[in-house]
């Protein structure tokens, strides 16, 4: 048989990140909303409510897996078993495709719980190249990377983010997640020129795109997921949605979530940018606020497991 | 300066376990600054976000440890852990899992002639909120046959969630209190049994007599009723009928 490629896969329409806050709604309402993206790791482990939850939502709705944690940039060894669950659960809620990011999140045996960036270079590509291809033979399916938000640059980078996309796609078959909200937190903290990341964009190999909300720290910006999607990240959606020709969109939120009802209106605004009429040049530019950020790469049930804990009245 | 992938992924790795041992003249070597901030600036944006989201985290995972040593000395602690133990896994789900064992060693009257209370209580409550947490997302009964008043003892099986434990202190009575906002004083101590068990996804905790968990403990060991013990309803009917409407028992005819 022949294995899927990033051609096959469908554009799905306007989609939401599947949060356990959100759990209660969805399973009673039963909301018109054209997909959800899981979190992979919320999931591939658990043996409660997170599971249960899922195969519903995939009885109702295209779902797509979104990892945090398969290190594809790592120098450590692939962890197969971390693999086994991702196909595992795959094979229970049969995903329309499989994400991650260009990232690795920790090395020798250890974990940083964040989305690390990988020095852009030959030197890097030949390293991932392969592992993707790995990635792919285990899943059998092809892998889907997201653009991370980045806050440094290496001094080894000797191609732009933009073009190590391309060529790690061209040479893999792989897909690519552009999440606008990260192109214009790395090109601020980068000072780097939105548009010229968005030109050399290898648009052809985009399944999917990402909105969500960032901080700004004055000096620098932080990829919160924790407030709306900003004016000039909609600006980039909306010519990204014409660059695309309309691929599958999805918005994170993260961090104060809001009800499910004010989430859908916020990723129904997408909508209004999609004829082209939002886009216009955007120079990245901070507009601070007074709270500190923290990065939130990694959406977490925590807070939940803790709260549903009660005394036993038999 | 150049390093190879694997160099400076060991570099950057480090830089964020321990910021303090970082020498920013590596972060100048090896990232290139931008108009606002420099190498060892923007680095520290990592080691910040991975300080204050690992603390965070934990904060979650032990909400009344938290409450219990305050904010400020909890994220010491946490900051202590870290350190001491980075986190291995891929899922912040196991991030706590050692927090308990931590507490213990590092306990600073562990060379002492006497043990100083609070701590031990400190360390119970880690255990206890550890025991709750992983509860919640562990194998469970949901789809397992419901034990009733017609199974047979040599047929019961215990709820594969449950887990019972002794502790010093009334930890779960405190852990309820923080919960419902009552600011609760740490508690004196006394002693405690307590079964932790998940029933359609909901995780509770039940009060135990020291000799139900005994057997409670006996039949986790053994997997099914001890041949070498007399059940607690023997002499209390009532025992097998709550822990039934509970949850604690599952069907196991089919592999009885």
């Amino acid at each position: 048989m022949t294995r899927q490629t990033i051609a096959d896969l469908p554009r799905l329409g306007l989609g939401l990140g599947l949060r356990n806050v959100h759990f209660e709604h969805i399973l009673t309402h039963w909301p018109d909303v054209d997909w959800f993206e899981a979190i992979s790791e919320n999931f591939m482990d658990s043996g409660g409510r997170p599971r249960h939850v899922i195969r519903q939502v995939a009885d109702r709705y295209p779902v797509v897996l979104h990892g945090v944690s398969l290190s594809i940039g790592s120098t450590d060894p692939l962890n197969m078993d971390y693999l086994a669950r991702l196909k595992a659960l795959a094979a229970e809620v049969q995903p329309q495709w499989v994400s991650d990011h260009l990232c690795w999140t920790g090395v020798m045996g250890l974990n940083s719980h964040d989305l690390l960036p990988v020095p852009l270079n030959a030197d890097t590509l030949d390293h991932i190249v392969p592992r993707i291809h790995k990635v792919q033979e285990v899943l059998g399916r092809p892998l889907i990377l997201e653009n991370p938000s980045t806050y440094v640059g290496f001094r080894d980078n000797a191609m732009s983010e933009p073009e190590f996309l391309r060529e790690m796609a061209d040479r893999t078959g792989c897909g690519l997640l552009l999440d606008v909200n990260n192109v214009y937190v790395t090109c601020y903290n980068a000072g780097a020129d939105t548009a010229a990341y968005l030109d050399a964009f290898p648009w052809d190999k985009v399944v999917q795109m990402h909105l969500a909300g960032h901080t700004d720290c004055g000096t620098h910006i932080i990829d919160t997921h924790d407030q709306p999607v900003r004016p000039e990240v909609w600006a980039l959606y909306a010519r990204a949605w014409q660059q695309t020709g309309g691929v599958s969109t999805l918005l994170e939120w993260d961090g104060n979530i809001p009800s499910f009802g004010d989430c859908h209106t916020e990723l129904l605004k997408a909508q209004s940018y999609m004829g082209g009429a939002g886009f216009q040049e955007v120079v990245a530019a901070a507009h601070p606020t007074a709270q500190p950020g923290v990065s939130n790469p990694v959406s977490f049930l925590v807070p939940q497991v803790m709260d549903s804990a009660t005394s036993l009245d038999p | 300066m150049t390093r190879t992938l694997p160099d400076l992924q060991r570099w950057m790795h480090d830089a964020l376990l321990r910021p303090e041992d970082a020498d920013p003249a590596d972060a100048a070597a090896l990232l290139t600054p931008n108009p606002r901030l420099t190498a060892a600036q923007s680095l520290a944006i990592y080691q910040q976000s991975y300080r204050l989201r690992i603390a965070s985290c934990m904060r979650e995972q032990f909400p009344a440890l938290c409450h219990a040593l305050g904010a400020g000395l909890f994220n010491d602690f946490v900051s202590e852990y870290v350190r001491d133990a980075p986190p291995e896994s891929y899922t912040l789900y196991d991030l706590g899992r050692r927090f308990a064992d931590f507490l213990e060693a590092h306990r600073p009257d562990r060379d002492a002639p006497d043990r100083e209370v609070w701590i031990d209580f400190v360390v119970d409550l880690a255990r206890f909120e550890r025991s709750v947490f992983v509860t919640f997302d562990g194998p469970g009964a949901e789809d397992l046959p419901t034990a009733t008043a017609q199974t047979t003892d040599a047929a019961l099986r215990l709820n594969p969630s449950l887990s019972v434990a002794r502790y010093r202190f009334p930890v779960a009575q405190y852990y309820l209190a923080v919960r419902a906002e009552a600011a609760p004083q740490p508690p004196h101590p006394a002693d405690s049994c307590i079964a932790v068990i998940r029933r359609n996804y909901i995780t509770h905790m039940a009060p135990l007599t020291a000799s139900q968990y005994g057997f409670l403990a006996a039949m986790l060991r053994d997997g099914a009723v001890p041949a070498d013990m007399t059940p607690p309803w023997t002499t209390d009917a009532k025992v097998r009928d709550t822990w039934l409407r509970a949850g604690f028992f599952v069907d196991g005819s089919a592999q009885a």
